[in-house]
């Protein structure tokens, strides 16, 4: 549906790309970076705001990196909405319907679906939008933008306004969106938990460069880069070198600690490797209880030296016995009930080998 | 608090007070020397009738003008980008810094050159003409225009206009849809003041235009020849007259304002 070939635009002394994203129809992209990673600029120069510096830009199989913003068939809805405040509820709604010439019968057919669906029967007579809450506003953005049935719809951190409440309820209804009328999206945001509740592919930006691009799990369980695994918040990162590969393929790494990890097919004897596991991803092996096999591997006993207490999860922040190696690890309210550690105490844990993912360094 | 509080009220409205107070001498002070039957006499006569007449029509003219050359320029200067850009926009502010009777010696000067000569030839005359008054009073207010539409425009988020452009309008199309509706409160307020302005335009008409007397007189070169002949009771009337039909419109267009808003 959309595909970027070697893209760079720039915009100040700030460089994006070269670019390479390969998005087909029908699918929810999430674009995630850290604020002033090039996310804006990349829709931008997409959307044919911004000329590119250099590289192409097809939509539908139609090379469009010349066409104006008008011909290339996208509909944009920017953080500040950008409703227009001179025009009334109905006519902010079929401004595009109306510049495109729709006829009105089809108009008149596609808006009382999207009224429907976006529960908007009670607003499209409001007059004054300026008047309409965050969440009205969001709905009436977005039916402005679908109503002329765009080839695209380009998200710009639509909800970052909105309460958790109105934004969970629009988030449900954007992927509603999404299934029902089939509209490809590319959403940019830097909410890694919204990024990953509505996208079918992950792309992770940062600095102007597409650093990764792939499912939910490659994105949160396997980071391809350093820069990638720690803006997903992998806490737990050690820098290792391998010691041997074994016949089946597992790697033994070692730096004060030894640890068995997964098949990696750059792993040679003396390379040096990031490591890591999500704090989630920590086992803590209960006393007296028996240990399946997949739990046989990277035991470590540890102490705790903090507890953090967050909304629906606590943190334990514990050291590796017999080395400086801290490790966090995260577990949910009712678990930490159950085992009701305090700071000082001795535990057992387990760094499963599939958890762990394995970065090369040289 | 209660007490700071009202100091603080007093201390802003204090100057306010005066200035009003101060407003109102000045215009009541005219009642000293104003008589109805003056005023009637004065009404009737032909040069004054003239006068009203092409200063309604000079300021209107101008202001238009203004209003269509600012438009555009003061877009361009919020929006776009391109060389000499900062060195132009210091550039159009000359006239706000200038005084008028400087501004009108250059008008005069420029048509004493070779394209002014052309100009001339192809019926542009401005010495002793309407045309003189009107681009007198022209060169006065634009820089006041391209000033107050640019900060406008300004105030306009350019995603509005992206947002249009993706939903089908072309440049042009998206800046006659969305930008100036969007703008039509600055640019009523625009009017308002260079219009305002224009009306009571002195020095650069004088020194393009003269003032002839049923010809390019208008109603503040009038006023100085009043004075200048001592003709108090005539002075008073034209004054009077003045600020009754600014008040008027200023007033007129206000509510208008507020209306549409």
């Amino acid at each position: 549906m959309i595909r970027v070939e070697q893209l760079v635009a720039q915009r100040g002394n700030f460089t994006l790309g070269p670019l390479d994203l390969d998005l087909g129809k029908e699918s929810y992209l999430t674009l995630l970076g850290p604020s002033g990673s090039g996310k804006t600029l990349f829709l931008e120069t997409c959307m044919g705001l911004i000329p590119p510096g250099s590289g192409h830009v097809w939509l539908n199989g139609q090379d469009v990196t010349s066409s104006r913003p008008e011909q290339r068939h996208i509909s944009y809805l920017p953080q500040d909405l950008a409703l227009f405040p001179h025009l009334n509820v109905r006519e902010n709604i079929l401004f595009g319907a109306k510049r495109r010439r729709i006829d009105n019968s089809i108009v008149a057919d596609r808006l009382n679906n999207l009224l429907t669906l976006l529960e908007l029967h009670g607003t499209i007579n409001r007059g004054d939008v300026t008047t309409l809450s965050g969440g009205e506003k969001q709905r009436v953005a977005l039916a402005r933008a679908l109503l002329p049935q765009p080839r695209m719809l380009f998200l710009d951190e639509p909800f970052s306004a909105l309460d958790a409440t109105i934004k969970r309820q629009l988030q449900v209804k954007l992927r509603e969106v999404n299934q029902q009328l089939g509209v490809t999206i590319l959403h940019v945001t830097h909410d890694q938990e919204e990024a990953f509740m509505l996208g079918e592919k992950i792309a992770v930006m940062i600095q102007g460069k597409l650093c990764q691009i792939g499912s939910r799990d490659d994105i949160y369980y396997r980071p391809e880069t350093l820069e990638v695994a720690r803006f997903l918040r992998n806490q737990n990162i050690f820098e290792m070198t391998v010691e041997e590969v074994l016949p089946c393929g597992t790697v033994q790494m070692s730096n004060e600690l030894k640890l068995t990890v997964p098949k990696h097919e750059r792993a040679r004897k003396g390379q040096r490797f990031a490591t890591g596991i999500r704090s989630e991803e920590v086992v803590i092996i209960r006393p007296n209880k028996p240990i399946g096999p997949e739990l046989q591997e990277n035991l470590f006993r540890a102490n705790v030296t903090d507890i953090l207490a967050f909304g629906g999860t606590h943190t334990l922040c514990i050291k590796l016995q017999g080395s400086n190696t801290t490790i966090d690890v995260e577990l949910p309210n009712c678990a930490m009930r159950d085992l009701g550690y305090a700071i000082g105490d001795d535990l057992q844990i387990c760094l499963r080998k599939q958890s762990l993912w394995t970065i090369p360094l040289d | 608090m209660l007490h700071r509080d009202t100091a603080f009220k007093i201390s802003m409205m204090l100057p306010l007070g005066l200035l009003t107070a101060y407003f109102l001498l000045l215009v009541s002070s005219q009642s000293t020397f104003f008589s109805i039957a003056a005023f009637t006499e004065q009404l009737s006569g032909r040069d004054l009738r003239s006068a009203i007449t092409l200063s309604l029509f000079a300021a209107t003219v101008s202001s238009i003008l203004a209003i269509i050359i600012a438009i555009p320029s003061a877009y361009a200067l919020a929006r776009l980008d391109f060389p000499g850009k900062r060195i132009i926009d210091t550039f159009i502010d000359l006239p706000m810094v200038l005084t008028p009777i400087a501004l009108g010696t250059l008008i005069l000067m420029a048509w004493n050159t070779a394209i002014g000569h052309l100009l001339s030839n192809l019926g542009l005359t401005l010495p002793f003409t309407v045309a003189g008054v009107i681009l007198a009073q022209f060169t006065v207010i634009i820089a006041i225009s391209i000033r107050m539409l640019k900060a406008t425009f300004e105030q306009i988020s350019p995603r509005q206009e992206q947002v249009a452009r993706l939903l089908g309008c072309s440049a042009f199309g998206s800046f006659l849809h969305v930008t100036l509706p969007m703008a039509r409160r600055g640019i009523l307020a625009a009017i308002i003041l260079t219009w305002a302005r224009a009306i009571g335009e002195f020095g650069a008409t004088v020194m393009v235009a003269g003032t002839a007397r049923g010809q390019t007189a208008t109603l503040p070169s009038s006023i100085y020849l009043a004075m200048s002949m001592a003709d108090l009771p005539k002075a008073v009337t034209l004054v009077m007259i003045l600020i009754s039909i600014s008040l008027l419109v200023l007033w007129g267009v206000r509510i208008a304002l507020e209306s549409k808003s």
